[in-house]
């Protein structure tokens, strides 16, 4: 552990992608593998997204093991590096007894540009809730047919013109328009949002249309996070007037709009936080 | 109707206002030179009856403006008038509003939702100006729902662009206790109700200040916080006759509206004062309750920097004090104690310290983690989506489809 605290957290030529699979990360600095406050990946890697998503995979297995133990050592040093949000804020260090609330990291989130330097990475990392995509099955659909000859489905063209599709697994809801559109809620990373798009399209096959598979698309991606200290709304909106709306009267979070990258967030005062863009 | 002047030809005064089939001009009566003519005339034409007429009217100003441009810039103006603004907000909302109207978005609104825009206006002019209005006057005022005007007011926030500053809660304190009743001498309240607006206001502040530096008052609305505290702080400025007054009465003889969380930031608000007072010397003597406490407000407000910094232990710090007289009992571990009053708790906004939600981890499966969307799915799970056909047939005998 004192070897972690003499090296600085980013030693530019260590965090390679290839490098970062080699079985000698566990001497480096915990903080390494964690960008910024926020991405779970190295700040360079602007570009290659996809290299990382293969990366991340593999290194899942390995990286649980380690993270648990890097979470707790990041925490206690979180606790007294201001982040991002607050101004004015108490840092309390995390109660004892809650393990890291987030296992290995399930995505990766797009990468930002820092507003702190690299080195206050805090290792919290937001876990997703929800991701919106839409896919074009290519053909039109008749919704009554749909809505009779399947099981999962909801039709009821008084109130909206869609038919409403569920499945078990992954746990999402569709949203299947008369033109062939569709819109999949409800799943918890872009692969499962991928595959249950797909079991979707399927169904839709199989109830007699010549579904096709075009355009899928992330719309939206929701994650929540806890920065673990109490936050100073009113200080935060002072400080980051052109960003921050804070309407006590209307709503108790503060909404933040992050203009690079085009992330809102929801900042609460208990300190957890809802990013969604 | 002699005009006056000269005329530049014969010197003569004699000028007449004498019409040319339709043009007005000005013609010197001995000479008969044209002096001028077309004149913008500022009287009716009928001469005789030598009325003023205002600039937006003879000059087709308004007519340029559509009607329900109009109507919407006479309603800011009569609010304006309401709240009895400066004249500057005034101007600022109505090109506000103009500004509002003229982009896309708004021009298609519903006329509910176009009322409620000059509400907006004005409320952001307020705002921008620090002047304390909060939503729900200008709701009130425009007989409106508070969701339809968010709506609107964040809308029209985004589109314009403009940035507003938060509610500063001092200003609110001081036009909320404005009307406060009990600072006149009405005739149906006993006399010791009466109190000095001065040391109400002062003392309100106070204690909306102590509540912000105790978590109380982020994210929540400040209405109820500063009712709260006006109530404590009448109570305390002469406790004796006023401790068995109940808040919804005090509401009612001062005029006020009592918002329902008011009950509750008042407890909060006791209970962070009991536990300041556990810290003072003099008061530790007594066992002081919810009521009790009251009595010494005055003191530990004086005392306040002091008596949080005791009270109230950070997280992960440990806050062994410098050698003060009231220290008394040892602080508590930080992470215990909860029972003893005097145990200090962390300074921690009340939702943290009582969750009501159980903090659901759902820890992702091996399975969920190892999705590549790619695989390949199977007939059978698909099948079981799909209804038998005699289901079918059961279904189309039941349901009539529309």
């Amino acid at each position: 552990m004192d070897q972690n605290n003499s090296l600085p957290p980013y030693a530019p030529g260590l965090a390679s992608p290839q490098g970062a699979m080699t079985p000698g990360i566990p001497i480096f600095s915990p903080m390494m593998p964690y960008g910024t406050g926020l991405t779970p990946q190295p700040v360079q890697s602007t570009n290659s997204l996809s290299l990382l998503e293969e990366q991340q995979r593999q290194q899942q297995q390995q990286q649980a093991a380690q993270q648990a133990t890097a979470q707790q050592a990041t925490q206690g040093t979180s606790g007294q590096t201001p982040q991002l949000f607050h101004s004015q804020t108490l840092t309390t260090a995390p109660l004892p007894g809650t393990t890291p609330l987030y296992p290995s990291p399930m995505t990766p989130m797009t990468p930002i540009t820092p507003a702190t330097p690299a080195s206050e990475s805090s290792g919290i990392v937001p876990q997703l809730q929800n991701i919106v995509s839409t896919v074009n099955l290519g053909c039109k659909l008749d919704l009554k047919t749909i809505a009779l000859r399947a099981r999962n489905a909801e039709y009821n063209p008084k109130r909206f013109a869609a038919v409403i599709m569920r499945i078990r697994e992954p746990r999402t809801t569709a949203l299947i328009f008369s033109s062939g559109k569709m819109v999949c809620t409800g799943a918890k990373s872009e692969e499962q949002s991928r595959l249950a798009a797909r079991k979707y399209a399927r169904v839709v096959q199989k109830l007699g249309f010549p579904a096709k598979f075009l355009d899928f698309k992330i719309q939206n991606m929701v994650g929540s996070c806890d920065v673990k200290f109490p936050i100073r709304l009113e200080g935060l909106v002072l400080t980051h007037q052109q960003f921050s709306s804070y309407e006590p009267e209307l709503f108790p979070g503060l909404i933040y709009r992050m203009i690079k990258p085009r992330i809102v967030l929801l900042i609460f005062v208990s300190g957890k936080v809802v990013l969604t863009g | 109707m002699a005009a006056r002047g000269r005329c530049p030809e014969c010197g003569s005064e004699a000028l007449v206002e004498d019409s040319h089939y339709a043009q007005q001009q000005l013609v010197c009566a001995s000479c008969g030179c044209v002096v001028s003519e077309g004149l913008l005339t500022t009287t009716y034409t009928e001469e005789e009856q030598l009325r003023e007429v205002a600039y937006s009217q003879s000059t087709g100003q308004k007519e340029q403006l559509s009607r329900c441009l109009q109507r919407g810039i006479r309603r800011v103006q009569d609010l304006c008038k309401v709240l009895q603004l400066p004249g500057a907000f005034e101007e600022t909302s109505v090109s506000y509003f103009q500004r509002a109207l003229q982009h896309p978005r708004f021009h298609l609104l519903s006329l509910e939702k176009k009322e409620l825009l000059g509400g907006c206006c004005v409320f952001v002019t307020c705002r921008q100006h620090n002047w304390p209005l909060t939503m729900g006057t200008i709701c009130s005022l425009l007989y409106a729902k508070q969701e339809l005007f968010a709506g609107v007011f964040l809308s029209l926030q985004k589109e314009l662009g403009l940035s507003v500053p938060a509610l500063s809660l001092a200003d609110l304190v001081k036009t909320h206790l404005n009307g406060f009743r009990l600072c006149q001498r009405p005739a149906d309240v006993p006399a010791p109700f009466v109190e000095d607006k001065e040391q109400l206001v002062t003392r309100t502040l106070q204690l909306v200040e102590l509540a912000g530096e105790t978590w109380l008052v982020t994210g929540r609305h400040p209405l109820p916080i500063v009712t709260a505290a006006a109530f404590l702080a009448w109570q305390s400025l002469r406790p004796c006759p006023r401790l068995s007054c109940s808040l919804a009465r005090f509401c009612q003889l001062a005029d006020l509206d009592l918002p329902p969380p008011a009950r509750l930031r008042l407890s909060e608000l006791l209970d962070v004062l009991l536990r300041m007072a556990s810290q003072l010397a003099w008061l530790r003597v007594f066992r002081l309750d919810k009521k009790s406490v009251v009595k010494h407000v005055g003191d530990l407000l004086q005392h306040r920097i002091f008596l949080l910094r005791n009270a109230f232990c950070q997280e992960g710090e440990e806050e062994r004090g410098e050698a003060d007289p009231g220290q008394g009992p040892p602080p508590a571990q930080q992470k215990g104690h909860p029972s003893e009053r005097s145990g200090r708790r962390p300074l921690l906004p009340p939702c943290l310290l009582k969750p009501r939600k159980r903090l659901r981890t759902a820890a992702p499966s091996a399975w969920e983690a190892a999705v590549t969307g790619d695989e390949p799915i199977s007939d059978g799970e698909i099948e079981q989506y799909l209804r038998s056909p005699e289901e079918i047939r059961a279904f189309r005998r039941a349901k009539a489809w529309q």
